[in-house]
């Protein structure tokens, strides 16, 4: 566990922070120049806080009151630069074994992160002969094999065009399973990081507004304020079911036969084993919903469920539907109104198979 | 002159010019250790008083070298503070001596070594150094493992300079080291020493093709490494 309770100021800039981060991913969310930068240096050593104290995994490693600043080279925190920051003059597997420390206990071999990162091909190449999501997966790589305590990625995504994006998600998730350490992942792309995790910390002017799961943070104002220039995506865990190799469709379940959701999906990926943990994605602007079931519509999803919450937002409201999980659900301030949807209404949720998207 | 009169060196042309080379390596060989360190202080750290150093060790850049070798003359001489200290402690004699010829090439020398490796570490992302040390290598190592290869052309480049100045440098050694053939007279020393004599004509020219044949090949091997070093860098 991570705990953090310092004040920095920079120039201008003033950054004040007092949360724990547990194990798992927390995603850090919020516009640039919040300071989300600022919390992974301060953490790592590359800054210094004014004020305050920094635990990791019930180690002090800083605390300004009795002068302790441990260095940067001793905090054993793993670190992913936006750019990768791969050194040019070492190859593939030298950047890897970099941090490499014999004595330190380990977490994860060389060889398992080499195949977990699928980065076997590439280890006697450079840097400047790889693509820009291989040399993400090296640096991601390099930082795990230094033993760290935590992880902490800086905009991993931004550095890497959009279909390269899917490639770092389910690598993320898989070194997730494959370690019990916080991972901290900053990133103004909301739907990138709900691909990684719920839990959020949200961090806008120099402070943090609010850290905790995504569907609770909805109902704040001031999160969902923060929320506001993106699309509300809504991420869901559910196991696979079967699968139906002729139709093209994946079929998933979350609890019971009632929330059942097909999912549409590319022959190659018609390979997920029965029981397999998938997580999907679905933006809250493509699912409507209706009174009634509907017969006679190619609409291969409908999910009943209660309505626990409607947040208004400009012109459009946000309803919450609870259909065995948490949907959330964005129809016009108009549509509202003449349907009189309220907190507690019995609704259907209808979304179509090909606007789900899934990783891991 | 015939062309075979030309290439018959006499054991004094021949002394002048391994003794040119030899300042010249112990020169480059003593400056480099020295230099990387004051550039890496100058290019990555800022303190009071940096622009006074500065501009000391870029001195005998502008000084007349014969004013830098009077100086050193001055410091080392036996009568010098330093040189003073020196004889009564160790023995040790500076002044007219292959010592001081070395001492007044790493003077005069120092600020082009320096400024080289200096603007080559200043290229080096200091955004690499602190990955180097978020993956648990100390500053001093990644300053070897990162630092030190990534500057390389710089740093090859500064040290041959320091070499091929050393080779032509003349006031200062002159000055502080003396004339003294076999021991103080570098080939410049010499060049000049025949110049004096009537009828060394033809010594003088051999001298004279051979600094340029020297300055040549030394910067046609630095110039060779670099562009070596530059291409297995990065592929």
């Amino acid at each position: 566990m991570v705990e953090t309770k310092f004040k920095l100021k920079q120039g201008n800039f003033n950054f004040a922070i007092n949360e724990k981060f547990d194990a798992g991913i927390t995603g850090i969310y919020g516009p640039s120049g919040a300071g989300k930068t600022s919390l992974l240096k301060a953490i790592s050593g590359l800054i210094k806080p004014q004020e305050g104290v920094i635990n990791i995994n019930g180690n002090e490693v800083f605390n300004a009151e009795n002068n302790t600043n441990i260095p940067v080279e001793k905090r054993r925190i793993g670190y992913v630069f936006q750019e990768g920051r791969l050194f040019p003059h070492l190859s593939i597997e030298q950047n890897l074994n970099y941090g490499f420390n014999k004595h330190s206990p380990k977490q994860l071999s060389f060889d398992a992160v080499v195949d977990l990162l699928n980065l076997r091909s590439l280890l006697k190449r450079k840097p400047s002969a790889i693509s820009g999501g291989e040399r993400q997966r090296t640096a991601l790589g390099r930082a795990l094999l230094s033993s760290p305590d935590i992880l902490l990625l800086d905009e991993p995504f931004s550095a890497v065009d959009i279909h390269l994006r899917s490639q770092i998600i389910p690598f993320l998730l898989k070194i997730h399973k494959s370690i019990d350490i916080p991972i901290l992942v900053v990133s103004h792309d909301l739907p990138d990081l709900l691909k990684l995790s719920s839990r959020l910390c949200l961090i806008n002017n120099g402070h943090c507004i609010g850290h905790d799961d995504y569907h609770e943070l909805l109902k704040k104002e001031t999160s969902l304020k923060l929320f506001a220039s993106d699309a509300i995506m809504n991420a869901i865990t559910m196991t696979v079911k079967a699968i139906d190799p002729a139709k093209g469709l994946t079929i998933l379940s979350n609890n019971g036969d009632e929330s059942d959701v097909r999912v549409k999906c590319e022959k190659s990926k018609l390979t997920y084993g029965i029981g397999e943990e998938l997580k999907l994605f679905i933006s809250s602007d493509d699912i409507a919903l209706s009174e009634k079931k509907v017969e006679g519509i190619t609409i291969q999803n409908q999910l009943q469920g209660n309505i626990t919450d409607i947040i208004k937002r400009e012109s459009t409201s946000l309803c919450i539907v609870d259909v065995g999980f948490k949907l959330v659900v964005e129809i016009t301030a108009e549509s509202q109104k003449r349907m009189n949807i309220e907190v507690g209404s019995l609704v259907w949720c209808l979304f179509k198979s090909v606007a789900i998207d899934v990783a891991g | 002159m015939t062309g075979i009169e030309l290439l018959s060196f006499n054991t004094a042309e021949i002394q002048a010019i391994l003794l040119s080379l030899k300042v010249a390596f112990y020169c480059a060989l003593v400056s480099l250790p020295f230099a990387l360190w004051l550039a890496h202080i100058m290019a990555r750290r800022s303190f009071y008083g940096k622009s006074i150093i500065e501009s000391l060790v870029h001195l005998p850049l502008v000084l007349p070298p014969v004013t830098t070798g009077y100086l050193l003359l001055l410091m080392f001489g036996t009568n010098g503070w330093i040189g003073q200290w020196l004889y009564s402690t160790f023995n040790i004699k500076i002044a007219f001596s292959f010592y001081a010829a070395v001492l007044a090439s790493i003077i005069v020398s120092f600020p082009l070594i320096v400024r080289s490796i200096r603007t080559a570490i200043e290229m080096v992302d200091t955004d690499l150094e602190d990955a180097s040390r978020i993956l648990g290598v100390n500053r001093l190592k990644t300053f070897f493992r990162i630092t030190v290869p990534l500057a390389l052309p710089g740093i090859i480049s500064g040290t041959v300079l320091a070499f091929a100045r050393s080779l032509g440098e003349f006031g200062a050694t002159i000055t502080f080291a003396g004339n003294i053939a076999g021991e103080t007279q570098t080939l410049p020393l010499a060049i000049y020493s025949n110049m004096q004599v009537p009828g060394q004509e033809g010594t003088t020219l051999r001298l004279v093709l051979v600094s340029v044949v020297l300055s040549f090949i030394v910067m046609a091997i630095s110039e060779w490494m670099v562009r070596r070093m530059k291409a297995r860098k990065f592929n």
